[in-house]
């Protein structure tokens, strides 16, 4: 038995040129899941709220306040967005942390997933192989796709005759565990800074990132475009770090022990979900923020002085 | 970027998925929810508000009644001292009739004890005048004749009858 641990997510299809990864279809669950949740919730809704829209209300009238703090008057423009990060993230992290999902899956010979596709979805490097002894009683089995439902450490690679290794594809992924997810929300937080920094400031925004009034200015503005794009980086690599580390974590917890001791790093892991989804929305109302409000003093000193 | 399994599609893929359950939220939950808030906020602010004028109808109310209430003590205080009053003097002119007709009666009874008496008297005494006259008769039928008897009766009676008329021009 070995320890299956990869960095990026496996590929299972490719349907008309676009990669189907495990992860990419646990970020459709989630969506349907979250659709599904909110048609229930907002069916019917009432004066006197049922359980569902009491549930519905409480979260999405909690981030409105709790955003509300830190967005102020600006918060109707920003809610929509940063509300589905925090509720998409949370939802996606807390989805990882199912069981089954990393740990059903099917093994599927190298030559297979040449097939699939040129390049392998399980990076050699990032690979740990924990040999045991059971290893040599193992059947060879490797050609029937199974299920792996004993815990979250999966066999990872078996031996086989005639095909070489077989590798281990897990048909879900925490969705937040692959950076092109985390990577995606990070684009689009960003690009909604740029966003509505135009849209509230027009053309003055671009003032942030190009000044010519004067050097300091000038070298501030390169910094600030090299801030945003490193923006981009920290909030991909933070959210994927600490989800896919948590994975990590719980696979080899469950490897060394399946029972009663993953269950403390269990509710750790949730934890963190939260964490890393206030976090994200967080950081992106408050670059928001800053986005939109750049040059605000400037502003208010130039119509004081016209004013007096 | 390969190692770590960064794919140019599925980036985009994501993207549009994160769009699109943003789009979706948005119209499904965020709005709906929201607008619902907003509307139960207003219903309840509305609430309160019809409760403070409810609570100030019910002490303009409270006073008004309690107002009346002290009035209409005050009347039946009024009332009732009348009645006492006008009672008292009821009796006192019950008492006054009372005595006067007790003395009208008093008088009557007195002169109706006068007249029975004058009667008695006045019969008692022609009775006295009747046995007179009898007893006269027997003694003077032994000692005389009949004729000195009729002069002397004559006599008598005349006698007797200038005293009554006397008698009764006195009274």
């Amino acid at each position: 038995m070995t320890l299956h641990i990869s960095l990026a997510a496996e590929r299972l299809w490719t349907v008309w040129g676009l990669p189907i990864s495990n992860s990419l279809l646990t970020a459709w669950v989630v969506m349907g899941l979250l659709i599904v949740l909110s048609v229930l919730a907002t069916r019917k809704l009432t004066m006197v709220p049922s359980t569902g829209q009491l549930i519905a209300e409480t979260l999405v009238g909690g981030l409105h306040d709790f955003f509300g703090a830190i967005a102020g008057k600006r918060l109707d423009q920003f809610f929509p967005l940063i509300a589905s990060l925090f509720i998409f993230i949370l939802a996606a992290n807390w989805v990882g942390l199912l069981p089954g999902v990393g740990t059903v899956g099917y093994f599927r010979s190298e030559k297979a997933e040449a097939a699939v596709e040129q390049q392998a979805a399980v990076i050699p490097g990032a690979e740990v192989a924990v040999p045991t002894e059971e290893d040599s009683h193992a059947p060879a089995a490797g050609t029937v796709a199974e299920e792996t439902t004993a815990s979250s450490a999966a066999a990872a690679t078996k031996e086989e005759d005639g095909h070489g290794k077989t590798a281990f594809v897990p048909i879900l992924r925490g969705a937040t565990a692959d950076l092109n997810m985390t990577l995606a929300l990070a684009v689009v937080a960003v690009i909604a800074m740029q966003y509505f920094g135009f849209r509230n400031l027009g053309a003055h925004y671009l003032g942030r990132f190009v000044n010519f009034k004067d050097p300091i200015l000038f070298s501030v503005g390169i910094l600030e475009l090299v801030s945003d794009i490193s923006k981009v980086v920290s909030f991909a690599f933070r959210l994927f770090g600490n989800i896919f580390a948590g994975e990590v974590l719980l696979a080899v917890i469950a490897f060394l022990m399946p029972f009663f001791l993953p269950l403390p790093f269990l509710m750790l892991e949730l934890f963190v979900g939260v964490i890393q989804a206030l976090v994200f929305s967080m950081l992106t109302t408050a670059f928001l923020n800053v986005a939109v409000s750049h040059g605000e003093e400037e502003h208010a000193a130039a119509e004081h002085h016209a004013s007096a | 970027m390969e190692k770590l399994g960064i794919e140019p599609s599925l980036l985009l893929a994501q993207v549009v998925n994160f769009l699109v359950i943003m789009v979706v939220l948005q119209k499904l939950l965020y709005k709906p929810i929201l607008t619902m808030l907003e509307k139960r906020k207003k219903e309840i602010a509305e609430g309160l508000h019809l409760t403070q004028k409810m609570r100030e109808e019910e002490e303009r109310l409270k006073e008004k009644q309690e107002k009346a209430l002290a009035k209409a003590r005050e009347d039946a205080l009024q009332i009732i001292e009348d009645a006492k009053k006008q009672a008292k003097e009821t009796e006192k002119e019950l008492v006054a009739e009372a005595h006067t007709q007790a003395a009208a009666i008093i008088a009557r009874a007195k002169t109706e004890a006068e007249e029975t008496k004058n009667a008695a008297t006045s019969a008692i005494r022609r009775e006295a005048v009747d046995l007179a006259v009898v007893m006269a008769k027997r003694l003077l039928t032994s000692v005389m004749g009949v004729k000195e008897q009729h002069a002397l009766i004559s006599k008598r009676v005349k006698d007797l009858e200038s005293w009554v008329a006397r008698e009764e021009k006195k009274s």
